[in-house]
């Protein structure tokens, strides 16, 4: 999909940046050379074409009371997926939940207060799809190197490839 | 992080209005001014409550088609040098170490990352390995989203989530 040159200056700078001000697509327009409104009006499009799903705060789950939270890794049965990743997405503690074309085929990140709910929870999936353990890989996290879920949308700037 | 900050978060979190006002709604709705609330972003954003603030985009629609897994087995004690190293790559996005599963699963460095196609996730990864000297690794590519939600959430009142 080709996104219009003006368009990808507005989505990278409001991915970077996004002016914490009353007024702030006025900032962001005095920043790019833009009407406040043209600024609402390119942004109200990108959300109808589903390239913006919202403006918000992303915030940090460790510092709202979440103290762990792991990566599950299962084998299911092709014929029982679609069953089993209904489970798995049920649980409000799952916040990611994908098929991934590998031998251990569903994947999904866990969050919880504690260890001992992050037990329990795993415990439950694991009881409820019927899933043997032997088939599940639990791998919590060591050390975060970085996540930073931001865009390089200027190819002129930073090339296709880089 | 007070009963005030919480709710800001709470009325923000699904997104503000694209309206000339957007804070407005939250300042109303708590009896503050808009200038209190954006002062309470800007000091939560700064306290590394919020990661950022900004637009949650839609990758496949903005031309990042490919998302890839990559998991990564590495000497541990040279762990840290090559996840920080992968960090600095603006293709990937998450970059982590995790446990291995001793004898089932030795990978122990996990990499996420958002490119145009296919052909430029192999060519990025080939980059990635050369550059670091990792050479034992696995593309996973996901072929089925079924749930993808902000990980942190402020619930009505009580806290955080916790399953069901």
């Amino acid at each position: 999909m080709q996104i219009d040159p003006h368009d990808r200056a507005l989505l990278q700078r409001v991915q970077d940046e996004f002016p914490l001000d009353p007024r702030p697509y006025w900032v962001l327009g005095e920043a790019l050379g833009m009407q406040e409104r043209e600024v609402m009006d390119r942004l109200e499009a990108l959300v109808r074409q589903g390239v913006i799903k919202h403006i918000a705060p992303v915030l940090e789950p460790e510092r709202l009371g979440v103290r762990s939270s792991t990566l599950i890794a299962m084998r299911v049965p092709e014929r029982r997926m679609d069953e089993v990743a209904a489970v798995v997405s049920g649980y409000d503690s799952v916040s990611h939940n994908y098929r991934r074309d590998d031998d251990y085929n569903l994947w999904f990140t866990l969050a919880a207060a504690s260890e001992e709910d992050l037990a329990a929870t795993l415990d439950e999936i694991r009881r409820r799809t019927g899933i043997p353990t032997g088939d599940v890989l639990d791998l919590p996290v060591v050390r975060r190197f970085k996540i930073d879920v931001r865009f390089w949308l200027e190819e002129e700037r930073y090339g296709r490839d880089r | 992080m007070d009963g005030i900050d919480r709710e800001i978060l709470r009325l923000t979190q699904d997104g503000i209005g694209i309206e000339e006002r957007p804070f407005l709604h939250a300042a109303r709705t708590l009896g503050i001014s808009e200038e209190e609330v954006v002062g309470r972003l800007e000091r939560l954003r700064d306290a590394g409550v919020i990661r950022r603030f900004g637009t949650r985009i839609n990758p496949r629609k903005a031309g990042f088609a490919a998302n890839a897994m990559v998991v990564w087995s590495v000497p541990r004690d040279r762990a840290a040098a090559i996840g920080t190293a992968m960090a600095e790559s603006p293709d990937v996005t998450h970059c982590y170490e995790r446990r291995t599963v001793p004898g089932r699963w030795e990978y122990n460095l996990y990499t996420v990352l958002h490119c145009r196609d296919r052909e430029a996730v192999l060519r990025k990864v080939g980059a990635l390995s050369r550059a670091t000297g990792a050479a034992d690794y696995r593309i996973i590519i996901s072929t089925e989203e079924f749930k993808r939600q902000p990980s942190g959430r402020i619930e009505p009142a009580t806290g955080p989530g916790r399953g069901q």
